[in-house]
């Protein structure tokens, strides 16, 4: 792998400017993730789903007026894959599996994008706040952390879905309240480590404040892993999600993977393969997809963490 | 700072971490608003209503709540399950026996092919097979286990006809006794081959499911340290005296490989929970983790909570136990913050 400086050096040559310095580290972390052929794979796979999820409504007539509920044929009941108009087949409510799956990967980056950005800035917020203030902040703070990493993470968010009462908002919701627990500790112990270097210290000398040197000093310095982690989560959530709305939490007929392998089970003793497995084939895609460059990024960002999963 | 005195801090923290975790499972079973509802009728007035809080004690303050909750909870009071019609305490250790049978196959699946994928990849470090099993326990981590335990249905139960669902024949079930609950150690205290075949027989495809994502980790840790300690100088040393490179990898890399994977053995049991809803539902095992996916379907909370609270501490105990013996087996880690 590439050598990347880690950081900008303190002694950057003079003639070379703050920003000039930053877009070259870019350019040599782009070339350096690029290096990796598994990287390379998952980027194409992602770039694939999201020209999927943003064309949607060119792919495929939406449906009317909600485009995420799946239309009903009702005269095209478990069509096998082939059928003129249902190129992968209907399920057992003339539902078109290839609607399901454009449109479910809409409603999974929706997911995915809303629960990953509310996680990661509440818990870089939660994580540099105990970092930072440390003491008994910190201590409080981290026995919460604690208390919410103790309950296995699908079971709470299933607990949470259930209590709320079943749709896809609570999903999110529930999602939500249970996430933000690894971006704080991700953050927490990069602000400590951070803290400890110089540069830090010549900023409190030079007399700049609390909150410039985090913003200037710390937090540009200690955001790798959260980038790291939110890719990983972009695909683990939709995975999460879609096991959620399987096990029967979403509202039904909604145009979402977990839904429609959940829809297509009934008819798998009849010999009707196609509802189900479509559906888990791009759960699985997705979240290999952002699984490859996560870890592909990892890699170039943060040599020393070996993947912990 | 001593193990001791790491031991004893994780030990006291335990209590505490309990207390947090059944304030959480409190909390939720008051989002939903008042329990009361389970208790009402369209025939009461405002005064029976009340009435029926006073006895329940849900006029109080919610912290007060909190407590005669807790004191219910310890005395072994999880409430009124409506899915299984009966007490959360009746229902559950027949739930518990279930899910532990399946929880055991899967980890025995997950272990043994675990370490010998991991061994056979990372003898051969950069070949097919070590590419094989990467792609392998890259999939793990991504694979839904609900779709995984489709695709066996599909291909096992209604292509090829060769595993059945559900936990057993019923006229099997009948014919010996069962003092465990454990359908398989139940036929071999009946010396009865037919029933311990059609035990291990319904338990097959759930184990597998069950077991690939730990497979997939345990593999990939194995295969990562057999790398490493195949590098050590000792191996050298041995391979130089002129033992057979199958004796090297088996007497001195892998036993020394199998430390860390180890640790990671135990991390894999909150994978082993989490699925176990997933598995049980889709092959119709009577465990605790269907009861929890229909008790989630019907709003029984009772049950939804008892389930919660179950499973957190015992994955606190797990942790516990497992980073005690990461501690001991590796002191630089915990030691050195």
């Amino acid at each position: 792998m590439a050598d990347i400086p880690r950081r900008v050096p303190v002694a950057a040559p003079l003639a070379e400017s703050a920003w000039r310095v930053r877009a070259r580290r870019w350019r040599e972390l782009l070339t350096a993730t690029l290096a990796n052929p598994t990287t390379v794979i998952g980027l194409v796979l992602i770039i694939g789903m999201l020209a999927v999820a943003l064309f949607a409504p060119l792919l495929t007539e939406p449906n009317t007026p909600d485009p995420y509920q799946m239309p009903r044929d009702w005269g095209a009941l478990n069509e096998p894959p082939g059928t003129p108009g249902h190129l992968l087949g209907t399920t057992n409510t003339g539902g078109d599996v290839l609607y399901g799956i454009i449109w479910g990967a809409r409603t999974s980056l929706r997911l995915s994008l809303i629960v990953v950005s509310i996680t990661a800035v509440v818990g870089v917020a939660v994580g540099s706040l105990a970092g930072f203030s440390g003491g008994r902040i910190d201590e409080i703070l981290m026995r919460i952390v604690d208390v919410f990493l103790s309950i296995p993470e699908l079971i709470f968010a299933l607990a949470i879905a259930a209590v709320l009462g079943p749709s896809f908002r609570n999903i999110i919701l529930a999602l939500a309240v249970v996430f933000w627990v690894k971006y704080a500790r991700i953050m927490r112990a990069q602000i400590i480590h951070i803290k400890k270097n110089d540069y830090v210290d010549a900023a409190r000398v030079i007399g700049d404040s609390g909150w410039r040197i985090y913003a200037t000093d710390v937090l540009p310095n200690s955001i790798t892993p959260v980038i790291v982690q939110a890719t990983l989560d972009m695909g683990h959530i939709v995975l999460v999600g879609a096991t959620l709305s399987f096990i029967g939490l979403a509202e039904a007929g909604l145009a979402e993977w977990g839904v429609l392998v959940s829809e297509g089970q009934a008819g798998i003793s009849a010999g009707r393969w196609w509802a189900s497995t479509f559906p888990g084939l791009m759960v699985f895609l997705w979240a290999l997809a952002f699984n490859l460059v996560g870890d592909g990024l990892r890699d170039v960002l943060d040599p020393r963490t070996e993947s912990a999963r | 700072m001593q193990i001791r005195d790491y031991v004893l801090r994780r030990l006291l923290i335990l209590p505490l971490l309990v207390v947090g975790t059944s304030l959480i499972v409190f909390s939720l079973t008051r989002i939903g608003g008042s329990p009361i509802g389970i208790y009402l009728s369209h025939e009461m007035d405002d005064q029976e209503v009340a009435q029926l809080e006073e006895r329940f004690h849900l006029d109080d303050p919610l912290p007060v709540q909190y407590v005669y909750w807790a004191t219910g909870v310890l005395r072994g009071d999880l409430g009124w399950s409506g899915v299984a019609a009966a007490p959360v305490t009746q229902v559950f250790p027949a739930k518990l026996t279930a899910s532990m049978e399946l929880a055991i196959a899967s980890a025995i699946v997950a272990v043994v092919l675990g370490i010998s994928l991991g061994t056979y990849a990372g003898a051969r470090r950069n070949r097919l097979p070590d590419h094989i099993t990467r792609i392998f326990s890259i999939s793990g981590a991504s694979m839904p286990l609900f779709w995984f335990a489709i695709l066996l249905l599909i291909v096992f139960w209604v292509n090829l006809g060769w595993f059945p669902v559900g936990r057993s024949n019923a006229e099997i079930f009948h014919s010996i006794p069962h003092p465990t609950g454990m359908y398989t150690i139940d036929a071999l205290l009946a010396f009865d081959l037919t029933a311990l075949r059609d035990a291990l027989w319904h338990l097959a495809l759930p184990a597998i499911t069950l077991g690939y994502g730990a497979t997939a980790i345990i593999a990939r840790m194995m295969r990562s340290s057999l790398v490493e300690e195949l590098q050590e100088d000792y191996v050298d040393a041995a391979r130089a005296k002129g033992l057979p490179e199958r004796l090297v990898l088996k007497r001195h890399a892998r036993r020394n490989a199998l430390i860390p994977t180890v640790t990671v053995i135990g991390l894999t049991f909150g994978f082993l929970l989490q699925g176990a809803v997933v598995a049980e539902i889709i092959f119709q095992w009577p465990g605790l983790g269907r009861w929890m996916a229909d008790a989630v379907l019907r709003g029984d909370q009772a049950t939804i909570m008892a389930y919660v609270m179950f499973t957190s501490v015992l994955f606190l105990f797990v942790n516990l136990a497992v980073d005690v013996v990461y501690a001991y087996l590796d002191r630089r880690v915990v030691l050195g913050e």
